[in-house]
């Protein structure tokens, strides 16, 4: 019999602590409480770009323009769509991932900085009111990308508010990306050196490299900008010497790694969900650890990929050649995670479902990734429908997928209930199928001669648009299944159970939520984060649901969904 | 026993082989059905290597998806069974090819796209020059013909003095529109300007797309080609703008009207507007007027003209301009009332109308044409007569 590793200290397994809404809406520098903050704010704003995703659908039903009232009004719409859906969608969400888990994968008892942590945080609900707010003091309307000389001549000074949001959320990743990177290098247990760590942590390692090294050239190219709207300078405005691919060149900069900011995080939560899931080993650990790395590295060298109808034409060749490099690594992990699920015993929660729609979708991103790399096939369906089918199968098929699977996977571990699967089914099935319908006309829509960003288009393209629209309701509607499901959980939902997925990795080896330090004593890592299939691994989830006692069916009205504030 | 079982797997994994790259070619096969024409000599080299992605990345699909679907039959847990997978870690041997492979075929397709990309910017013999300028939200042409290339029964002579002064000193005539008239065969060079903001020139039949950046020229070559079963000359593709330029970026759109051969191009386009600028009209009013018809330059995005159809909303309307420059204009300001037009052309900013915001641009217009378009708007009065 293998000797067994106990994860927790002595003592027993402590009371399961009450959450309460208050401790929620007040300043916090528990990891868990910010986490959750995050992760709320985060879903508050994804309704808000959801929102107007859906008037950006119902505007484009028909090729004219009826339900907005000017051409300008869309493009605001597009703008604030784009700016919601990343700065305060999926990279605060995908931090509150990692705020809340990454000292518990590390058996931490927090973050390395908590009062930082907190500040990094409250950033946010003003940065967000900021961009909000621009709206009505002369909208911006020259997208998330921001070009000048539209955005600094045509768009109104919502234009400088926009561009302050986008700058405070810039700072807030920054304090937290650097957190991260103290955390992981200084907390981790004893036993746990970097190729033992939970490959989610591996993710955020290199999502928080990325985080610092990429945004201060955000900061940089948002300070110009600001400057040329307000204090009259001139870099981004020829007339006076200033060059308006400066813009680009920083701000793709920094947005091409923002692009793997946002998708690394979610491909962590997959190689936790899929091994987890299918009760298999991740299958070429190394290689998907290094891959995170491989990509933040390349990551920083494509930039210009974005460029390919503006940059000088005999710059653009390197920037094909190091794209293309970048798709290896990224082949890697999609084939990493099909040698996982092989052989494995896969089980299909709400969780595994969307993870493994990660994997059918992500692949399409990933292939059209590949072609809008080729400059001669870019040239003709760059700024096109094609590239917002690529980015939405990356962003949508890869990030919010990831996070749609992520909440339904530690959920239980967040709340100690249970989310209901039932649910969780039929919201995967509507997203897998709206996002399909929604999303894959568009390729064509870009191929046979549609530009993006247009409120008016030529009616040959009604059939397709008329699809896409139709998905983006469906989509819609299973996002709401998401939030009812969430909320509803939270008082009927069973209990959870410390571990109710046998998951080997350190936040599960104790209760559902952790208690106010996470653990009691200094918990001792299981040596293999995904060593399932061993004796020894069944032996040591079997101690843990002896120490915390296994969940049990709904009783409703008792135990973990929060009580109102002020009790 | 485990021979056979072998044999089998081999089975399938050839089968699986078979299906993966048969599916990919059908794909290659299938998808350009569905593209725009293959109007010009780049697209053809354009679409073959998007061939090539299609089967590949087709290829790829189809194991990915493949192995995904097998995967989830084949490995769903039994509803009684809670034991785990089998104890693996990983495959040295695998892994290694699948780096390999993506590594070849990345590596084998940036040879592949060098090679058209190099071939599509190739300068060509006796390649024709077009200026291309975009503005909020129009585009221009401006075509130049050369002394020798006037038409035959040009006697230069008879022209208008100002017309041999001009020819004389540049050796050439400019002749605008705002649609791109080229035929068949010929080499174009387009060298395209920006009178504000980004614009983007794409023609989807011909597959090709090239930013206009403030403060530069930038260049694209095309080649108009014959499309296999197309008779029906002159042939008309759209051109549309593809980078975000303002509210009405959607309705950015133009023709590339392909014409047979030079000749046709000849006798059907040019020479007509040559000889319209080689023996332009005698009263200004009507060469003012033809000058704003031919939407040159871009007053019909921003203005209303009734007469024209122009529905821009973005400055006041011209429908009466004279009348009110001949009156609360020229009282505001002190000048006459051509005196303020031209002004409100060449020095937009100096007198902002009531209710307006600086928006419109100096356009940079010659001289010799903002006298023109004076006199034809001193005519665009309620009497109808000119009120300057
Ligand atoms: C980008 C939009 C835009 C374009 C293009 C534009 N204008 Fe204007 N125009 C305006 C605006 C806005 C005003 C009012 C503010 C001002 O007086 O400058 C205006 C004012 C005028 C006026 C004065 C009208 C009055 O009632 O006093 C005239 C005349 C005029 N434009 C003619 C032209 C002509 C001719 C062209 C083309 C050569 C042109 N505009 C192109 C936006 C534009
Ligand atoms: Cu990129
Ligand atoms: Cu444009």
């Amino acid at each position: 019999m293998a000797s067994i590793s106990v994860p927790a200290g002595e003592t027993s397994a402590p009371q399961q602590p009450r959450l309460r809404v208050s401790d929620y809406l007040r300043w916090s520098v528990d990891h868990k409480i910010i986490g959750v903050q995050y992760m709320v704010t985060s879903l508050f704003f994804f309704l808000v770009g959801g929102v107007l995703a859906l008037t950006i659908r119902t505007e484009l039903l028909t090729p004219q323009l009826d339900v907005l009232q000017t051409g300008q009004q869309y493009n605001t719409v597009l703008s604030m769509h784009g700016l919601i859906m990343i700065f305060l969608w999926i990279i605060p969400m995908m931090a509150g991932f990692g705020n809340y888990l990454v000292p518990l994968m590390l058996g931490a008892k927090d973050m390395a900085f908590p009062w930082l942590n907190a500040f990094a945080f409250w950033l946010i609900p003003p940065a967000g009111l900021l961009m909000l707010l621009s709206w009505f003091i002369g909208p911006p309307e020259a997208g998330w990308t921001m070009y000048p000389p539209l955005s600094t001549i045509f768009s109104g000074d919502g234009q400088v508010l926009a561009a302050l949001g986008a700058h405070l959320l810039g700072i807030s990743s920054i304090l937290g990306a650097i957190n991260f990177l103290v955390t992981i290098r200084n907390m981790r247990p004893k036993g746990m050196g970097y190729f033992q760590m939970p490959l989610f942590v591996w993710a955020m390692t290199a999502t928080s490299i990325l985080v610092v090294m990429a945004t201060p050239f955000l900061a940089g190219a948002l300070t110009l900008l600001i400057l040329d709207k307000v204090a009259g300078t001139a870099f981004f405005d020829p007339a006076n010497g200033g060059d308006v691919l400066l813009w680009q060149n920083i701000f793709w900069f920094y947005s091409h790694p923002a692009v793997y900011i946002m998708v690394l995080p979610g491909m962590g939560i997959l190689s936790e969900v899929l091994s987890i899931h299918s009760r298999k080993p991740i299958f070429g650990y190394k290689m998907i650890a290094l891959s995170s790395m491989a990509i933040g590295g390349i990551g920083f060298t494509v930039w210009a990929h974005h460029m390919f109808t503006s940059l000088q034409p005999e710059y653009r060749l390197p920037f094909m050649i190091t794209s293309m490099i970048i798709a290896v690594p990224t082949g890697i992990k999609i084939f990493s995670w099909l040698g996982t699920i092989w052989m494995g015993k896969i089980r299909f929660t709400s969780a595994m479902l969307f993870s493994l729609g990660f994997l059918s979708m992500f692949v399409i991103g990933g292939i059209t990734g590949v072609m809008l790399a080729v400059i001669p096939f870019n040239l003709h369906v760059h700024d096109t429908y094609f590239v917002v089918a690529h980015f939405h199968f990356v962003l949508f098929g890869g990030s919010v997928f990831a996070i749609y699977s992520g909440l339904y996977h530690w959920y239980p571990k967040i709340t100690g209930r249970m989310m209901d699967e039932r649910i969780g089914r039929w919201q995967f099935w509507l997203t897998y199928i709206g996002f399909l319908l929604t999303f894959f006309p568009m390729h064509f829509a870009g191929i046979l001669g549609m530009p993006r960003r247009v409120a008016v288009y030529a009616p040959e393209f009604q059939t397709l648009n008329s699809l896409s629209s139709a998905g983006s309701a469906v989509l819609g509607f299973a996002a709401l299944l998401l939030i009812w499901n969430m909320y509803k959980s939270l008082y009927v939902g069973s209990i959870a159970g410390a571990n109710p997925w046998r998951a080997l990795t350190l936040e599960w080896a104790t209760t559902s939520p952790p208690p106010a330090h996470n653990f009691v004593g200094d918990p001792v890592p299981f040596h293999d984060p995904y060593g399932y299939g061993s004796e020894e691994a069944t032996a040591y989830l079997d101690e843990i649901d002896q120490r915390y006692g296994k969940g049990s069916p709904a009783q409703p009205g008792s135990a973990a969904a929060p009580q109102p504030a002020g009790d | 026993m485990n021979a056979s079982m072998s044999t089998r797997t081999i089975f399938m994994i050839v089968a699986a082989g078979i299906v993966m790259i048969g599916g990919g070619l059908l794909i290659g096969q299938t998808m350009p059905s569905f593209f725009p024409p293959e109007a010009s000599a780049q697209s053809q080299q354009i679409d073959s290597l998007f061939k090539i992605l299609l089967v590949i990345g087709g290829a790829i699909f189809l194991l990915v998806q493949g192995l995904l679907l097998y995967s989830v039959i084949a490995f769903r847990a039994k509803p009684d069974d809670t034991t785990d997978g089998p104890h693996i870690h990983g495959n040295t041997t695998l892994e290694i090819v699948w780096t390999a492979i993506p590594a070849v075929i990345v590596t084998v397709l940036t040879i592949l796209s060098y090679n058209v990309w190099v071939s599509i910017r190739e300068e060509q013999p006796a390649e024709a020059v077009v200026n291309v300028v975009g503005a909020r939200f129009n585009w221009a042409f401006t075509y130049t013909v050369p002394t020798d290339e006037l038409p035959a029964d040009t006697v230069v002579s008879e022209l208008p003095q100002t017309i041999q002064d001009k020819l004389n000193q540049d050796g050439a005539v400019q002749v605008a529109t705002n649609e791109l008239h080229t035929y068949v065969g010929q080499s174009l060079k387009l060298e395209m300007e920006t009178r504000d903001v980004i614009h983007s020139f794409w023609v989807p039949a011909f597959r090709m797309k090239q930013d206009l950046l403030p403060g530069r020229v930038t260049e694209i070559r095309l080649t108009p080609v014959e499309v296999p079963g197309n008779t029906d000359y002159p042939v008309r593709y759209p051109i549309r703008c593809a980078e975000l330029c303002g509210g009405n970026h959607g309705a950015m759109v133009s023709w590339v009207v392909v014409h047979k051969d030079e000749a046709a191009y000849k006798s059907e386009f040019l020479n007509t507007e040559v000889s319209q600028v080689l023996h332009p009209p005698e009263d200004p009013v009507l060469r003012g007027r033809q000058l704003l018809e031919s939407q040159q330059y871009p007053c019909f995005t921003c203005h209303v003209l009734s007469e024209f159809g122009w529905v821009g909303d973005v400055g006041p309307s011209l429908d009466g301009v004279a009348d009110r420059a001949a009156a609360a204009r020229a009282q505001a300001t002190g000048l006459s009332a051509a005196e303020y037009l031209l002004q409100s052309i060449h020095e937009p900013n100096v007198f902002l109308v009531p209710g307006y915001g600086p928006l419109m641009p100096n356009l940079n217009i010659p001289d010799d044409q903002a006298a023109d378009i004076v006199a034809f708007l001193c005519t665009l009065s309620v009497s109808g007569e000119s009120a300057c």
